[in-house]
């Protein structure tokens, strides 16, 4: 492991080692690599107003769950854990009972999570305005829109290199 | 030429594009703001969808940067197909705005529209080779259902052709568009040109 680069989290999840076949194809198209660990980070970035890191980690992990995708979705709940975060509100997520999370601004963003996530066709005007509803400013929400279009994105790539690394490691 | 394409909602017409919420105005745009506006795109300071996401200018720069890697780089799998699968993904996703867009740059790419009317049609089954089939495939169950795709389902992509190098482009191609429909779709909605 001691090639692995520690700080790319598809490489890390996916187990993608330097010296594996496809390492070497994803390491050709660097720029994406690096511009989709630059959007994890900026997502997640402590430093970016709004969202707090809590709410951002739940909405990530509520994404994986409901698409689903496990190891992502255990990635962002050790995350929740490291933070320090309500164990109930995890437990809740973890059943999808948005409802007896008590906390109206973290079940809207929670809600549309779900929309965006299982039926993206149906979000419509009404669905979107339950967040400023909720009190979310408009960069909230665009913070939100990416963060849980992000997850969209990152949860088929890891899929599609672990199918690549399947292949590879078959042959 | 393009023939207008009209089938179940989708289209090759050119559309437009209205934020539902309130877009950063350019005059009060900060220098932090504009610079990501003429990162992104061309006409990105008169689009509704890049002032309303360069609220959060960072996050906008680095979803830029991943698209126009993605879309546009040299070599790899070629840009027709990869705006195919962007069409195929944007069709089961049921975004008609990006379906209008990236079928339109297939036809510029590949001069033909055939397979797209395929894919608006039916996506299930649609293209005119075992090639463009395996790619359509592909798009299609990475889309609806990431969790099932195996080394089963690279095999039949490298079986119809592909290259390693290829197959992670197409990979790229339809995980972005799971990120660019949701924004599309929930963000706003298209505007049709008037009859």
């Amino acid at each position: 492991m001691l090639n692995q680069s520690p700080s790319d989290t598809l490489d890390r999840l996916v187990g993608l080692l330097p010296q594996s076949q496809t390492y070497a194809t994803r390491h050709e198209r660097e720029k994406v690599v690096l511009a989709t660990q630059g959007s994890e980070d900026g997502l997640f970035d402590p430093s970016l107003p709004g969202l707090s890191v809590e709410e951002r980690l739940c909405v990530a992990l509520y994404a994986c769950l409901l698409t689903p995708s496990p190891d992502l979705a255990a990635e962002y709940e050790s995350r929740l854990q490291k933070l320090g975060a309500n164990l109930q509100t995890i437990l809740l997520i973890q059943k999808s009972d948005i409802q007896s999370i008590g906390n109206a601004r973290l079940a809207a963003m929670l809600n549309f999570t779900r929309t965006l996530i299982t039926k993206p066709i149906n979000a419509d005007k009404l669905a979107l305005s339950a967040l400023p509803e909720a009190g979310l400013s408009t960069p909230e929400v665009v913070t939100l829109a990416q963060l849980i279009s992000f997850v969209s994105y990152q949860v088929r790539l890891a899929a599609g290199l672990r199918a690549m690394k399947a292949l590879e490691l078959s042959s | 030429m393009s023939t207008p394409i009209h089938i179940h909602g989708f289209t090759n017409d050119t559309l437009g594009w209205k934020a539902w919420l309130d877009v950063v105005q350019l005059a009060q745009a900060t220098p932090a703001q504009m610079s990501v506006l003429e990162e992104s795109h061309p006409k990105a300071k008169e689009s509704d969808y890049y002032l309303f996401l360069v609220h959060q200018p960072e996050i906008l720069r680095q979803r830029s940067l991943a698209f126009n890697a993605i879309m546009y780089a040299p070599g790899g799998l070629s840009r027709a197909e990869r705006e195919l699968a962007s069409t195929v993904v944007s069709r089961i996703n049921g975004c008609v705005y990006c379906a209008s867009v990236h079928a339109q740059r297939f036809e510029q790419l590949a001069k033909r529209q055939d397979v797209i009317e395929q894919v608006f049609e039916q996506p299930n089954g649609a293209g005119t080779s075992d090639r463009e089939r395996a790619i359509v495939d592909f798009s299609i169950e990475l889309t609806l259902n990431p969790e099932h795709v195996n080394a089963d389902s690279v095999k039949k992509l490298i079986d119809a052709g592909l290259q390693n190098s290829e197959v992670l482009d197409l990979i790229h191609s339809v995980a972005i568009f799971a990120w660019a429909n949701r924004l599309m779709l929930n963000l706003g909605e298209p505007i049709f040109p008037s009859a």
